[in-house]
């Protein structure tokens, strides 16, 4: 009998060692509908919504959308409109928190158990069509016409658009306090900086990370340019390398003269510096301006990147500017009515909507030239900074560790401005390690 | 040196002695290792042999039904009257030949290229359509699997010959085999074993031994952001991913890296082993003195860190390292000038210092916990007949206790010593591998070889590089362990203190 209560304990102990695997699912479904009545009036592309017959002879249609936390509800709305609207189709849709970061690494994982449509950041992109998860874009004529020309060509690859554009606002931006920085002096980092430190505030920059460092790369002409003919190596610009030595050399300088000012630190702490009224300006992503806003009240100032006095010329801060797309899973089994969905994901009507309700930056041209975002502080800032900024694509996964290295190094101690030498291997350096030579 | 020379020696001069022994002694040990890991080679083999002795008499021996079940499973059981165990073979080797049918053979053939049918896109009006061709990873695990179940298949073969024959000759011995119910009844007895492990064993295969030998078999092939499946074939590049990591000659940075995290790591095991041990050890040792008031209160107070989870802990001495973290305004306050102190990212030598500090921190606690056990376990009349005998407490301590201690905790010092190679959470939760440099690959000064291979796999997709670090990460903990335990007292003398 003991041997029995034994074996029992035994089989009990090790299924609760698999009681932990059966995780809870997060998603909830937008809502099902079905029936064979109603009709529909769209004949084209054009609109909103594609012509039912684009769906062909799928039915029963369930699908999964990934977007991120904070529009989860949002797409949920709209996934309950296109359903409404091909009422001829029995379709269930379900959207499922999914930050855009991660996205690419989660559809590699596992591209089957993936979600069918799902949200994107643009450097992500080469990952996607290397791995062979992501479907090109079905209704190209009518996507490239709607949307902003920066935005299309940078989710083309190999002469084939990949993603639907969604937004054209994934950057960082110089916010301030008014009170601190007057507009005029935002428009120069040595003002930034000097006005900031005759308050005693902080300014802070993310300089150890490589999507704020490569900053310091890009001002001195140092740009990216896609990627080389093996797909995998970091094409850059043809530079003048004293030129591109001298910018560093200008921006190791700033920070070493104004080292109690300049903090290098994750850029969650300028809101809560704003908060405590620590800091007086800082450089911030795009997507924490509401956060920013909410922090300074009256106080909110936003502008393009400043510029740098690099031998008496000023220089235009160049930034890393992204957009997010949607894309349709390869491995879909219901290919149609994935692409006619984020078609519609990314149709005026909803960017209208996104940018209305979630103040994300639109892609699509009519939308741009709407109030909502003419009206903005912020997205005429990123769009200002738009013009003088490197597209985040084709950004080989070298590239970012390198150069939050050579912003480390442009802050540290034992920095040395005025080494010219010094300055131009770490260059080198940078550049050889973004193309894993050596 | 003689023994008696040696036992004049004093404590500090006989540790120098006993120190320089172990490090002359290494190349001995580790031929002794691999001699003994040979011998444990061919012993395996020839038990393997062993499995398949008579396979060829018996079948010349033994009788058409024998013979017909070196084919047909179970046969031999089933005509001499055993049906359950018959039935039982013959079901096993149908279910494998339709696995093998269905499903593993289109793998298993697929096994030596892993894959050659690209995955292509096609236009079915304006909507495109994906074809997936070959998933290399997918013939790669399922290949392992197959021939998993392959060598269980084979084992079951053998053994369904055996008894074949066994039943053959309890026939001819005129006795009937045991009944279904005699058999399950030694489940519940002689066999109880069998019964008891069987579940745990199978389970143990497919969650641990299935993997290992997946990963392992990746780190001979080119599987990086480059050969990504579905999308991508990858294959077997053999020896490639290592030698890329001895590539000295070259000095490719990989190769770099490599040599250079690997002697820091080392550093940092020794220090961070040995700082805990001999702190936690000092700490234990002052808390158990006599005289000493308020023993459990002290012991509480030293231990009350544990309290607060590892990784909080860690996350939150990183916020306060940080340029405008809690040390720095403490400083700034204290003396009244404005301290910018970059902790974590300044220069290598101040960061690995206070990644070994803050070590000490989560670590010394626990040190103090077993200490303190082992120190209250040392027999009190030991140190009694010490003082009879004129032993003053230097003394006492380095004849009684230290030796004891050792004793004991030399298998938990090797457990400490290989977590601390691997001690993931403390380099990444605290620096994640900073200050960054640009003379390595993909790695920071203060990276150790496991955080090293975590951002290889996570941010740079070099799966196979990552594979075969991996790899060697084990051959270098399983040899040091092995050679310190095996030279332990610990091992060499169970007795001693019992």
């Amino acid at each position: 009998m003991k041997k029995i209560i034994a074996i029992l304990l035994a089989g009990m102990m090790t299924a609760t060692a698999f009681a932990g695997c059966s995780g809870s699912s997060e998603s909830e479904a937008a809502g099902e509908t079905s029936g064979d009545s109603g009709s529909s009036t769209e004949v084209s592309v054009d609109g909103s919504f594609p012509d039912v017959s684009y769906f062909g002879d799928e039915d029963n249609i369930t699908l999964k959308v990934w977007a991120p936390d904070d529009a989860v509800s949002l797409f949920k709305e709209q996934c309950q409109t296109f359903i409404d609207h091909y009422s001829e189709k029995t379709i269930s849709i379900e959207v499922v928190a999914q930050t855009e970061a991660t996205a690419a690494t989660q559809m590699l994982n596992d591209a089957e158990a993936a979600a069918d449509v799902f949200c994107f950041p643009s450097d992500q992109l080469n990952k996607l069509v290397d791995a062979g998860v992501i479907s090109p874009v079905a209704f190209t004529d009518a996507v490239t016409e709607n949307n902003s020309e920066e935005t299309v060509s940078a989710g083309t690859l190999n002469d084939t658009l990949y993603g639907y554009p969604e937004t054209n606002d994934n950057g960082y931006y110089l916010v301030y306090d008014t009170s601190v920085v007057s507009g005029e002096q935002a428009e120069t980092l040595e003002g930034v900086l000097q006005a900031c430190e005759d308050a005693g505030k902080k300014f802070i920059m993310n300089a150890g990370d490589g999507y704020y460092a490569c900053t310091f790369a890009f001002t001195g002409g140092v740009t990216v340019d896609g990627l080389e003919d093996d797909g995998i190596t970091q094409k850059f610009a043809d530079y003048d390398e004293d030129e591109a030595v001298a910018t560093l050399q200008a921006f190791a300088q700033l920070f070493q003269d104004y080292k109690s000012t300049f903090q290098s630190l994750d850029i969650s702490n300028i809101a809560s510096g704003f908060d405590s009224g620590t800091c007086g300006a800082g450089i911030d992503g795009s997507w924490n301006a509401t956060t920013d806003q909410e922090a300074l009240g009256d106080n909110f100032g936003a502008s393009k990147l400043p510029t740098i006095n690099v031998n008496g010329e000023d220089k235009q801060l160049i930034s890393m500017f992204g957009y997010k797309y949607v894309g349709v899973n390869g491995s879909t089994d219901f290919a149609a009515a994935s692409q006619i969905l984020a078609y519609y994901l990314t149709s005026e009507e909803c960017q209208q909507q996104r940018a209305e309700e979630l103040g994300w930056g639109p892609s699509n041209k009519v939308v741009q030239e709407s109030s909502v975002v003419t009206d903005s502080v912020v997205l005429s800032a990123v769009n200002a900074q738009a013009a003088n900024a490197c597209v985040q694509v084709n950004i080989s996964s070298t590239f970012w560790d390198p150069m939050g290295n050579l912003g480390n190094k442009l802050i540290a101690d034992d920095c040395d401005p005025t080494d010219t030498e010094t300055m131009k291997k770490l260059l080198e350096d940078t550049i050889a390690n973004v193309r894993d030579e050596g | 040196m003689t023994y008696v020379e040696y036992k004049q020696l004093n404590p500090f001069q006989r540790f120098a002695h006993d120190f320089k022994k172990f490090f002359v002694n290494i190349p001995h040990a580790l031929a002794k290792f691999f001699k003994a890991f040979g011998r444990g080679f061919v012993k395996f083999f020839v038990g393997i042999g062993k499995g398949f002795r008579n396979y060829g008499t018996n079948f010349v021996k033994g009788d058409w039904a024998t013979k017909l079940s070196y084919i047909i499973f179970g046969f031999g059981d089933f005509h001499k009257g055993k049906y359950y165990k018959g039935i039982l073979y013959f079901l096993t080797e149908v279910l494998y030949i339709l696995y093998m049918i269905f499903f593993g053979w289109g793998y298993l053939c697929k096994f030596p290229t892993l894959g050659t049918v690209e995955t292509y896109t096609y236009m079915d009006g304006i909507i495109p359509k994906t074809v997936y061709g070959d998933n290399s990873m997918l013939i790669l695990l399922y290949s392992v699997l197959t021939i998993v179940i392959t060598v269980a298949m084979l084992a079951m073969y053998i053994s369904n010959t055996k008894d074949a024959y066994k039943m053959e000759q309890l026939r001819a011995e005129g006795k009937t085999p045991t009944s279904f119910k005699t058999d399950i009844k030694e489940f519940m007895d002689g066999k109880y074993h069998i019964t008891m492990l069987s579940f745990p064993v199978l389970l143990i295969g497919i969650f641990n031994i299935l993997p290992l030998i997946f990963m392992i078999l990746i780190a001979f092939t080119n599987y990086d952001k480059t050969h990504m499946p579905p999308g991508t074939l990858f294959t077997w590049i053999g020896l490639d991913n290592f030698t890329s990591l001895f590539d000295v000659v070259n000095s490719s940075k990989r190769a770099t890296t490599f040599i250079k995290l690997t002697e820091w790591t080392l550093v940092w095991a020794v220090l961070a082993t040995f700082s805990n041990y001999i702190l936690g050890m000092v700490f234990a040792l002052i808390i158990n003195k006599k005289g000493i008031k308020f023993k459990s209160f002290w012991r509480t107070l030293f231990v009350i860190s544990v309290a607060v989870p590892q990784f909080v802990s860690l996350l939150l001495i990183n916020q306060m390292l940080q340029v405008n973290g809690a040390f720095n305004v403490l400083l700034s306050n204290i003396t009244g000038q404005d301290i910018q102190i970059q902790w974590l990212n300044s220069t290598p030598l101040m960061a690995r210092a206070v990644v070994l500090i803050v070590n000490l921190w989560v670590g010394i606690p626990y040190t103090i916990l077993s200490m303190s056990g082992i120190l209250m376990n040392i027999p009190e009349d030991l140190y009694e007949s010490a003082r009879i005998d004129g032993a003053g407490p230097v003394r006492t301590f380095t004849s009684i206790t230290l030796p004891y201690m050792i004793f004991v905790t030399t298998p938990q010092l090797i457990t400490q010593f290989v977590g601390n190679i691997n001690n993931f959470n403390v380099i990444y939760l605290l620096t994640n591998g900073g200050p960054t440099t640009e003379n390595y690959y993909q790695a920071g000064y203060t990276d150790i070889l496991v955080t090293w291979l975590f951002s290889l796999t996570m941010d740079s997709q070099d799966y196979g590089l990552a594979a075969a670090i991996g790899i060697l990460v084990f051959i270098v903990c399983a040899t040091i362990s092995l050679i310190v335990y095996n030279n332990s007292k610990s091992m060499k003398d169970e007795e001693a203190f019992s």
